[in-house]
């Protein structure tokens, strides 16, 4: 551990994060279970003990192989002072990609366009309105992750920091939207999403080392109930 | 170790009187072309790629590329289960390339991969189709040789499929696992030691309602007796993602043939009978 005084530079960032992690930052990430609600549907997952199989069999190894490498490379990408468009529109295209089930891309396309706006907005800074302009004339779709690397460069973050950003976006939104799916309370979502953040360091690390050609996971179970949860009869979530 | 490095070359053209014919093609061992059949009724050639030996064994390089000329229709299928068996060290690699042009038809549907206890295995694939071209693609997989009760004790799977049309990137999918993840995740799911896995895409005319078709609606109703099936529109709402899981490989082949029954209403080259028992 550091016990050196975070300096004014790091806590510029540091608190920029926080807001941008903060369930009050407008992100419209409430909306979205990213699956969870079809899995809970199909009956796959029902309490704690099968929440927490999921979160370890299948969230964060779509965070280690998909989400974080993705926002490690966009990271790279948007380098301020040299960024790599022709990178960053392919990463995007890429995250769409990635996924298979059309909420899956519904939720990532949401969360990071709005992401993308308000670091434009906040901060006024003139990478994130270049990316807005790109994205806008190339036609690139938004990126949940693409857009959290934006953000941790308009911020001037390091790229660790960004990725346990995300993660820490990830899971917590996940486990939010557990509780008002199952029958789960608050101090059994928080002790899940301690020990999955527990996982943080070397699931960070592993992201970072995944090349551009080998970004993707999937979960055959997850992909199956997000295509069926369209066309649930009910549903508290859009994702 | 040492290993095959083999290749197949394939193209399939429109010939004058309307039929599909083999235009040119090379293969070296592993890979065999049995003789074409023209399926007049579907107007559709089907096409055997036989692999003559055991199986895929390490060191084993495999490299084919298939086309299909515009206005030509093609199947492609293999005449039984391909094999990855147990590897002491190193990997088997088989990349395979397909490419359609605008008017043309492939399906590729292979018997199901077994792989083995101890294989490792790496596959990619590129499904590239021009405008107004269409096709459909199904990969199967099995745990393992359930028969013998061996199941999930594969040390690596790597499947990667990336589709492309009309010259956009519309999926990108990366399957890398190791069997002792697939079986938990199948234990979580209540699949069992027998679970299979078939993961399909469909391109082509037809694909880009806005609304909900009703024929996903009849993929969805499939959805029973241990079966779990879902399809989703790829971006741009250039095909559609299909993928299904069944308890045991019989289930497996027999939704993958009320698929493509389905499906036929929007692709009739899919009536098109593999002539396998």
């Amino acid at each position: 551990m550091n016990s050196d005084p975070a300096i004014n530079t790091d806590a510029r960032w540091l608190v920029g994060l926080l807001q941008a992690g903060d369930s009050y930052y407008p992100t419209g990430a409430y909306a979205h279970s990213f699956g969870l609600e079809g899995l809970v549907q199909a009956g796959m997952v029902k309490d704690r003990a099968t929440l927490r199989e999921f979160i370890f069999l299948s969230v964060l190894p779509a965070l280690r192989q998909a989400e974080l490498p993705l926002a490690s490379h966009a990271y790279v990408a948007f380098e301020p002072t040299a960024p790599n468009w022709v990178g960053v529109g392919e990463l995007c295209v890429l995250s769409h990609a990635l996924k298979s089930a059309k909420e899956a891309r519904t939720a990532t396309e949401n969360i990071g366009r709005q992401r993308a706006e308000l670091a434009a907005a906040l901060h006024g800074h003139p990478l994130a309105a270049e990316y807005l302009e790109r994205a806008a004339a190339g036609g690139w779709p938004f990126s949940s992750a693409i857009s959290a690397a934006l953000e941790g460069r308009v911020l001037g973050a390091p790229r660790e920091a960004v990725l346990a950003g995300v993660m820490y976006a990830s899971i917590g939104g996940l486990l939010a939207a557990s509780m008002k799916i199952m029958r789960i309370g608050q101090n059994a979502s928080q002790s899940l999403l301690t020990e999955a953040l527990g996982q943080a360091p070397s699931v960070i690390a592993a992201a970072a080392s995944v090349p551009v050609a080998e970004i993707g996971w999937f979960n055959p179970w997850l992909d199956i109930a997000a295509a069926r949860h369209e066309t649930a009869d009910g549903r508290m979530f859009i994702s | 170790m040492s290993g095959f490095s083999g290749h197949l070359s394939l193209r399939a053209e429109l010939r004058p009187d309307g039929r599909t014919a083999v235009g040119a093609q090379a293969f070296r061992a592993p890979y065999h072309v049995s003789k074409p059949y023209w399926d007049a009724e579907t107007r559709t050639l089907l096409v055997q790629v036989v692999n003559p030996t055991a199986g895929i064994l390490s060191g084993d390089r495999l490299e084919s590329s298939v086309e299909v000329g515009a206005g030509a229709a093609l199947l492609l299928t293999t005449p039984s289960a391909s094999r990855v068996f147990k590897m002491r060290e190193g990997e088997a690699l088989s990349t395979q390339r397909f490419n359609v042009e605008a008017g043309g038809w492939l399906e590729v549907m292979p018997e199901p991969l077994v792989p083995h206890r101890g294989s490792v295995f790496h596959q990619r694939t590129s499904l590239i189709v021009a405008e107004g071209g269409s096709a459909f693609y199904a990969d199967l997989l099995m745990p393992g040789r359930v028969a013998h009760g061996e199941a999930w004790e594969w040390n690596r799977l790597v499947l990667e499929l990336d589709v492309r049309h009309g010259g956009e990137r519309l999926l990108h999918e990366r399957f890398d696992q190791n069997g002792e993840g697939l079986r938990a995740l199948a234990a979580l799911a209540g699949a069992g030691e027998g679970a299979c896995f078939g993961n399909a895409v469909v391109l082509g005319a037809g694909m880009d309602a806005a609304g909900a078709p009703s024929w996903r609606d009849a993929l969805h109703s499939l959805h029973t007796d241990g079966v779990w099936i879902g399809a989703s529109q790829l971006r741009l709402g250039g095909g559609w993602s299909i993928k299904f899981v069944a308890p045991d490989g019989i289930r497996l082949k027999q939704k993958l043939g009320a698929i493509r029954r389905i499906l036929a209403g929007l692709c009739p080259h899919l009536t098109c009978d593999a002539r396998k028992l």
